[in-house]
């Protein structure tokens, strides 16, 4: 049975904006999920840090609404980056060749870094 | 330290793992096994065409079904409920995470199309398959179910987009539509199964509207051309496979 507590947390950090996610991704998420990134691409920073280290589980659901941030954000011209995917995860992105389009870090303050060298 | 164990086992029973090139173990006699073997699989973002969302749904009302046993008999029988003419076959092993199904669709016309699927997530109540290159599509197509007011609802639901030039055009002109009615024959007779006269809903959006000129490149693995090349090479080879296992 699917688990339905997920949250999606919105922050500004270091010129980029951080959303936080907390819980499951499956179908049960897509609201808040949508929502976070509606939120964070208001103030139209140039990147999106999705922060993925308080994510319990992600199903095949989960990875299509990632998917669907992702071409959002290339249709306005925003980076979208990801950081605190477990090892299993980032295999996942690398299947579904989502890590074509994201930079993967192992942590924030490593993302951080890196959109602060890239402007 | 209790819970980790867990939940590594549930990520590792349901996702497939990682594949360079799809390999196919098992090819039914009948079955045109082209393009797929040694194929990369290609997500929604490495097409050519729109990226389209489409999303079908059946809700089962009066069956007491609950989502997985919809989900453990759509697996078991899962081309039984295509329209006729389009095969899946299925791994020996049955719809599971990292199994390869090699797929003969029949186009419009008559044209054989081979091509294959990758098992890329399974669970109770859902399952994901993901194109390879050449296919129409590049992408995934999730089938679930999920209960909802007392009944099970049976969903189809697609992130893809047309893999290259000639299939995007194939999908302004024709393919839409044919796609549309395939999924809504699906999950009709899905319904039927459990004893329900199913009324399919449909919603669809346009995720990203743009063509990826940058992967016009794609049209060298076209499944559709490359099936009306290969076919007659296909046939001398199953009749002299025929002939060898006849004695």
């Amino acid at each position: 049975m699917a688990d339905n507590h997920f949250e999606a947390k919105v922050r500004r950090q270091s010129g980029a904006v951080v959303i936080d996610l907390i819980g499951e991704i499956n179908s049960f998420a897509e609201e808040a999920l949508n929502g976070a990134y509606a939120e964070g691409n208001s103030g139209k920073p140039e990147s999106i840090l999705l922060n993925f280290s308080r994510v319990d589980y992600i199903n095949s659901t989960g990875i299509a609404l990632i998917v669907g941030l992702l071409a959002q954000a290339r249709k306005s011209g925003r980076r979208l980056l990801t950081c605190g995917l477990s090892d299993h995860y980032v295999e996942i992105f690398k299947i579904t060749r989502l890590s074509d389009f994201m930079s993967m870090y192992a942590d924030e303050v490593s993302a951080l870094g890196g959109v602060k060298s890239e402007t | 330290m209790s819970t980790t164990p867990d939940v590594k086992t549930r990520e590792e029973a349901h996702w497939a793992q990682p594949v360079s090139k799809l390999k196919v173990s098992d090819v039914p006699a009948g079955a045109i096994n082209l393009n797929v073997e040694g194929r990369q699989v290609v997500g929604p973002l490495q097409g050519f065409g729109q990226l389209w969302q489409k999303t079908y749904r059946v809700r089962l009302s009066g069956s007491k079904a609950a989502p997985t046993d919809v989900i453990k008999t759509w697996k078991e029988n899962f081309p039984k409920f295509w329209p006729a003419g389009n095969k899946f076959y299925a791994p020996l092993t049955g719809i599971k995470p990292g199994e390869v199904a090699v797929l003969n669709l029949s186009m419009p016309g008559g044209m054989p199309l081979s091509t294959g699927m990758l098992v890329l997530y399974a669970d109770d109540e859902s399952f994901t398959l993901m194109t390879p290159q050449g296919h129409m599509e590049s992408g995934w197509i999730t089938f679930s179910a999920y209960e909802e007011d007392g009944a099970a609802v049976a969903q189809v639901q697609s992130i893809a987009r047309a893999n290259d030039p000639m299939y995007e055009i194939g999908f302004m002109l024709f393919a839409h539509k044919v796609q549309e009615d395939f999924w809504h024959h699906t999950l009709r007779s899905l319904a039927a199964h459990f004893g329900v006269e199913g009324q399919v809903q449909m919603f669809k959006t346009c995720v990203d509207s743009r063509w990826q000129w940058s992967q016009v490149k794609n049209i060298w693995h076209n499944a559709a051309i490359r099936t009306a090349l290969g076919m007659p090479g296909q046939l001398v080879g199953n009749i002299f496979r025929r002939q060898k296992d006849g004695g």
